[in-house]
């Protein structure tokens, strides 16, 4: 006689360490398989983009800040060149270099982040403790540099808001050195692993096609040996002067979404190091209007953001402030091919997988 | 194994690194000069512009201010709602005579909603102690103001 089995409905978070956050995701599940998944979002929804509708375009730049919080500098980075770019404004070539040398170790930094927390999420709780001891020092280059941790608000249409502090360039540079020593130790400490490796390892796969139709980008996209980057594909503000690769994965399972999350952070650093040699002398706030006015029109114009395209799209209608603002953020749209990942995986690998696809509910719910 | 065991050997290798943690609350950190922490104020400076207000994307920012015998503007009532202050700094990037700043000043928490509603006085004395014209002892004694 066979034994009657039912399938059991199965709630997971809001409030749960392992979502990052507060998704909920709701399983089925039949014993110990995934049969169904739905994510529901929302609980961090806070109405930016209606927000904005009310605000002059410099006030809508903290608001940017809460998005992505683990890369507030992008965020900024995604909205003022939005609206230079509807308002033809030029940027000084120090508010550049100096927009791309923080771009990039935010990039490093969320970054870092997912390095600790997905090994976290695995069982291993050293590599998180290394890894924010490192990140706390990009943290402090900020603070010294636009005097928060966490919401910088440091970009402004036309530049930036603070010179570099005394010191604080050579600082950076040393910086750089010390952590391409470090890398080879999180390799040494982690990616060599056996138990990592077989939680890792062909689990969560997609391919490129299935990432496209789901409109995936980032780390997502390139995992599946597509050669897709914003930086290199459609160059803003001064990437194109910059030597650096594209790294891209071969399989597209968790294994080579870590991967790629640390040899991005290398390539970072290259960027990084070559700014910090050319970052030239002047000013760093070109010449705005007092009151930004973008001309009637629709616009839209995206930044590589640490999780994927990052855009943003302005509907004008020359006012000081927008009619309509959509944000499109990496992590919502990414967050979509979740169910279908999970199906027919354990319970177990549930965390993995999610981890992997490296959601902030700051930029799902915005 | 192998790869196991090299992780362990990193482990093991940090033992003898120094401590980094900081031991807050007994060690304060150094945020540096450009810190953004709690407001403070000089009422003298200010010339009641409202460019402060106007700029705050939070509207959390109320002040008022009437005309003295000398002709001139001077401010009555400024009040910070720090319930929905998101520290942005915009209202220190505009004011013209840098009356309105950012001290160092970083911890908020309270047992009543109340408290966080901070006037002139309250701002004004955070601005003298910050700039250590005033210690923190005699702060609490003298600070109450309109709650």
């Amino acid at each position: 006689m066979a034994i009657r089995t039912e399938e059991l409905l199965m709630n997971i978070g809001p409030q749960h360490p392992s979502t990052h956050g507060v998704l909920r995701v709701v399983v089925k599940v039949d014993g110990e398989i995934i049969v169904d998944a739905e994510p529901v979002v929302g609980y961090l929804h806070r109405g930016t983009e209606k927000l904005a509708e009310d605000l002059q375009y410099t006030q809508i730049i903290p608001y940017t800040d809460r998005l992505d919080y683990l890369a507030s500098m992008i965020n900024n980075h995604a909205i003022v060149g939005a609206v230079e770019k509807a308002m033809d404004l030029e940027v000084p070539e120090r508010a550049e270099h100096l927009r791309v040398i923080v771009a990039e170790l935010q990039r490093i930094a969320s970054h870092l982040v997912f390095f600790g927390t997905y090994l976290l999420d695995l069982g291993a709780m050293s590599p998180f403790l290394y890894v924010f001891a490192e990140r706390e020092k990009i943290i402090d280059l900020f603070n010294r540099l636009c005097g928060a941790r966490l919401t910088f608000n440091y970009m402004r249409v036309g530049g930036v808001k603070w010179d570099t502090p005394e010191g604080w360039v050579e600082e950076a540079k040393q910086f750089v050195q010390h952590l391409k020593k470090q890398m080879d130790m999180y390799h040494e400490l982690v990616t060599g692993n056996e138990i990592f490796l077989n939680r890792v390892k062909g689990i969560g796969k997609f391919d490129t096609e299935t990432a496209i139709n789901f409109a995936m980008s980032g780390i997502n996209l390139r995992s599946t040996g597509f050669n897709w980057d914003l930086r290199k594909n459609k160059p803003y503000s001064i990437y194109d002067r910059f030597d650096f690769d594209v790294v891209v994965g071969e399989n597209g399972d968790c294994y080579d979404r870590y991967m790629c999350h640390l040899k991005e952070i290398e390539q970072s650093l290259r960027i990084v190091e070559q700014a910090l040699d050319q970052i030239p002398e002047g000013p760093v706030m070109g010449k705005v209007p007092k009151i930004l006015r973008v001309p009637a029109g629709e616009y839209y114009s995206a930044v590589e953001g640490a999780r994927g395209e990052l855009g943003v799209y302005i509907v004008s209608e020359g006012k000081d402030k927008p009619y309509r603002l959509k944000f499109r953020r990496p992590s919502f749209v990414n967050l979509q091919l979740l169910p279908k990942l999970l199906v027919g995986q354990s319970m177990s690998n549930l965390i993995a997988i999610l981890g992997a696809v490296d959601i902030v509910l700051g930029e799902v719910d915005a | 194994m192998f790869g196991f065991l090299k992780g362990l050997k990193v482990t093991f290798k940090q033992l003898a690194h120094k401590k980094i943690t900081l031991q807050y609350p007994d060690v304060m950190p150094d945020f540096g000069e450009r810190f953004r922490g709690v407001h403070k104020f000089y009422p003298e400076k200010c010339i009641v512009c409202n460019q402060c207000a106007r700029v705050c994307p939070t509207s959390c920012i109320s002040l008022s201010g009437s005309k003295r015998e000398d002709k001139k503007l001077h401010i009555d009532t400024y009040d910070i709602n720090f319930e929905i202050c998101i520290l942005c700094d915009l209202c220190t990037e505009v004011c013209p005579t840098e009356a309105i700043q950012m001290s160092d000043k970083f911890e908020l928490a309270t047992y009543n909603r109340v408290d966080l509603y901070k006037n002139i006085y309250w701002l004004d004395e955070n601005a003298r102690v910050s700039d250590g014209l005033l210690k923190k002892g005699e702060t609490e004694e003298q600070s109450g103001g309109v709650k």
